[in-house]
Formats: structure tokens, C-alpha cells, sequence
């Protein structure tokens, strides 16, 4: 299929899970006080103008993945790359410069929290497009995760033109804006269970301050 | 006198920066030793941050608080300090940057914002900084350390590539170097032979004491 770019869309950026990333966990009293949360609300109530949210995404064979074997046995699998756009990370860099170091740190975690609301985003369209057809999708697995090499980062960037959302890949593969999400799902009656999929149940490092409880 | 420095240390810990910057205005005027309002104050201050880090007690935003509240007290006390004839004692200097391929940014400040704030002259190269360049700026700079930030697998080994080079350009014995990042733990510093590893700020400051002989 011709890729799909979606722009101009709304997300919603929850200010529990920017929280969370900023080592917050009410649940267990931990806590940082007044002034965090006043960061949080200022860099809340300004992040509506420094966000762009766009995507880009097609759906395909497996194999029709360049110069990867990865997902060579899934007949159907969307692909996708999603981005806020650069003011976000932009400001961070300038707060940063100016020694406004926690305005930086926390508009950095809503920057990442937005990123993911517009995967979030995406992969709900997906959803919707391989429901009308009666099928189902797996959870996101992402380029890094697991056991699916961040060079195969090249692989979806050969498959998607995504200079029309303003997102390339350095020689290292990083995408440029940071505050950019790539993956992929498998389409299909009974989708597998994605390897590397997004689950902090099947991550090793328990001890991490981001892990999500249960 | 006594009660003074405690607010300074105060001011750090509950990172209060504003309340940092008029201490250190009134330390400017009052005829104490701004060395000893510096150490036994501010600095108390900001190692009290790294122990409560250290223990769990406070978390990043916190942590951050500390940094940008010592920040903004040295702002006001550093151009006085070296107009006078008082001399803070530098525990080294360091060159921090993120390496070539690599352009995070916010964890690498940290670390420079923290090594400063523990009495490091620290020069922040920024993000994508080419192995020549860590190397460069090091000579000139006669730096005691190197710190190279590296958050990718596909980035990390320029770790190694500044370590190669400093060991081609026979300068690996005249500088320390440091490692950190995600990707990065003990093991792959030894395995660089980097002289250490430090999974974030607080540990990076005790790992550039330790490797500068003032821990």
C-alpha cells in the first residue's frame, strides 16, 4: 500500500505518566514537592505549542522489509514512524543552556511522554484499519528492543519516506528529532506475541525507577 | 556565622535557588571568607544532595533542584572569588561531551552541572563531539579527565575510539577517562580499558574524585 501520513491530530499527554518518568510514585509517597509540580503544570500548559504530532505508516509483507529477515515469516505487518517534531527537544537545549536545568529535565519527560502518546496514537489508527477487515494487532515492538537490532532502524527508513514528516536517521541510527518513535506490528487473526514487545513483566532489570507496577 | 552556612546548605538541599542566590548576596558584603562560605556552606550542600541521592531518599527533580540551587550561588560568588585573593582549590579539570553519532544531551549536563557544582572545572564539549576533538580540547586544556557519554550500541564504541587515540597520540597516561550512558556498564569500561564506569551524576562525581585522588 502507498504509506499514510497523519498530521494535525490531537494527543493527550498524561500528567501521571511524566511523573512517573520523573521518578514520581505517589502510590508509595514518593514525592519531590511543590516545585516539581509546578514545573510540570507550566511545562504542560506550554508543550501544546511545541508539539507537532505527525506519522507515517504502511502495511506490508514481512518480507518486504529491505535488507532485514526479521519479520519474514508475518504475511502482514504495519510499519510505522511518528514524531512531535524538533521545538520540543529545541527548548530543552536552550533551557539547558541557561542553566534552567529543571525546566529542562521536566519538559524533556513531557517531550517523551508526547512522543509516545503519538505512537500511541498511530497504532490505534492501525488498530482500527485491520479491525474493519476483522483482524487484530500485536503489541508495538521497536528497532533497539529486545532482540530487534537498532540497524534495522535503516530498514524501515528504506521502506518509508519520512522526510514528508520531517524525521531522518543519523549513520548511527538515531532519529533526528530524538522525540521520534519507529515500530512495527504484526496484522493478522491471531497476531504473535511481538518479541522485545513494550512490557516491563519481561524485563530483567526489576530495580529500574521507570519500571511500571503492577 | 555557624547558623549562615547552615542555610546555605539549606538552600542547596531543598534546592531553593533563589534563596541560594540572595545567601550568596549577602556572603558578598558581610566580610566572611567566601572560600568558607563556598565549602563549608554551599559545597556541604550539594555532597548532602549526593548522599540522599546515594541513599534513595531524594529522586532526579530533586537532584536537579541541588544542582541548578549551587549553580546560581556560585553565579554570584565565583567573579568575586577571583578577584580576590582566596583560591578555591579545583579537585581537577575535566572535558565532558556526548560522542559522535550520539546527540543526547540532558544526562551528559547533569554530570558536568554536578562534577561542577563538587568543585571540578568542567568543560561541557556538548553533544556529536568526534573523537579528535575530546582529545584536542583536553590537551589544551591540560585536563586531568575525560568523560564520554554514549546512549546508543551503535555509539558506544567512539568510547573506545578516544581511548585508541589518546593511546596512538602517547597521552593515555597523562588522562583519566571516564565512561557513561545506557548501554554502557563496569564491564565495558574494562573491557575499553577506560579507568572507570558511572551509571549517573552522583556516582560520576565520586568516580572523578576517586580517579583524581581527593576521594
Amino acid at each position: 500500500m502507498e504509506p499514510v501520513v497523519l498530521e494535525g491530530f490531537d494527543i493527550t499527554i498524561e500528567r501521571g505518566e511524566v511523573l512517573r518518568l520523573l521518578g514520581q510514585r505517589p502510590e508509595t509517597g514518593r514525592d519531590s514537592g511543590e516545585r516539581l509540580h509546578e514545573a510540570v503544570h507550566e511545562a504542560l500548559s506550554r508543550v501544546g505549542a511545541l508539539v507537532s504530532p505527525k506519522g507515517i505508516y504502511t502495511v506490508t509483507a514481512g518480507t518486504e522489509l529491505p535488507g532485514s529477515s526479521y519479520f519474514d515469516e508475518l504475511e502482514r505487518v504495519a510499519f510505522c514512524v511518528c514524531t512531535i517534531g524538533p521545538a520540543v527537544e529545541e527548548e530543552v537545549t536552550a533551557l539547558s543552556g541557561r542553566g534552567e536545568l529543571l525546566r529542562a529535565v521536566v519538559l524533556d519527560s513531557v517531550g517523551s511522554v508526547a512522543a509516545e502518546a503519538t505512537a500511541d496514537y498511530m497504532d490505534r489508527r492501525i488498530q482500527g484499519e485491520a479491525a474493519r477487515e476483522g483482524l487484530k494487532t500485536s503489541c508495538r515492538a521497536s528497532p533497539g528492543y529486545g532482540d530487534w537490532e537498532i540497524r534495522e532502524q535503516g530498514a524501515i527508513f528504506e521502506l518509508l519516506p519520512t522526510g514528508r514528516i520531517g524525521v531522518r536517521l543519523t549513520p548511527s541510527f538515531m532519529m533526528v528529532p530524538r522525540k521520534s518513535v519507529s515500530f512495527a506490528v504484526h496484522i493478522a487473526k491471531k497476531p504473535i506475541r511481538m518479541r522485545g514487545e513494550n512490557s516491563c513483566r519481561n524485563c530483567d532489570i526489576t530495580d529500574c525507577p521507570y519500571r511500571l507496577l503492577e | 556565622m555557624e547558623a549562615f552556612l547552615d542555610n546555605c546548605a539549606k538552600a542547596i538541599v531543598a534546592g531553593d535557588g533563589g534563596g541560594a542566590e540572595r545567601l550568596a548576596g549577602e556572603a558578598l558584603g558581610s566580610g566572611l571568607s567566601l572560600l568558607q562560605v563556598i565549602e563549608e556552606g554551599f559545597v556541604r550542600g550539594i555532597r548532602e544532595v549526593g548522599r540522599l541521592w546515594e541513599e534513595g531518599e531524594i529522586f532526579l527533580p530533586e537532584l536537579v533542584m541541588g544542582a541548578e540551587a549551587m549553580k546560581k550561588a556560585m553565579t554570584v560568588l565565583q567573579p568575586a572569588l577571583e578577584g580576590s585573593d582566596e583560591a578555591q582549590e579545583s579537585l581537577g579539570r575535566i572535558v565532558i561531551g556526548t560522542i559522535e553519532g550520539d546527540i543526547h544531551d540532558i544526562g551528559k549536563t547533569l554530570v558536568a552541572t554536578m562534577l561542577s557544582a563538587n568543585g571540578f572545572e568542567v568543560t561541557d564539549l556538548g553533544t556529536d563531539v568526534p573523537v579528535a576533538r575530546f582529545i584536542d580540547e583536553a590537551e589544551a586544556r591540560n585536563a586531568d579527565c575525560i568523560a564520554i557519554s554514549a546512549l546508543l550500541t551503535t555509539t558506544m564504541n567512539g568510547q573506545k575510539r578516544v581511548i585508541d587515540e589518546l593511546v596512538k597520540r602517547s597521552m593515555r597516561d597523562k588522562v583519566k577517562v571516564m565512561v557513561g550512558g545506557a548501554p554502557c556498564n563496569e564491564a565495558w569500561a574494562k573491557e575499553i580499558d577506560a579507568d572507570g564506569y558511572a551509571g549517573d551524576a552522583v556516582s560520576a562525581v565520586a568516580l572523578a574524585k576517586g580517579l583524581a585522588g581527593k576521594a
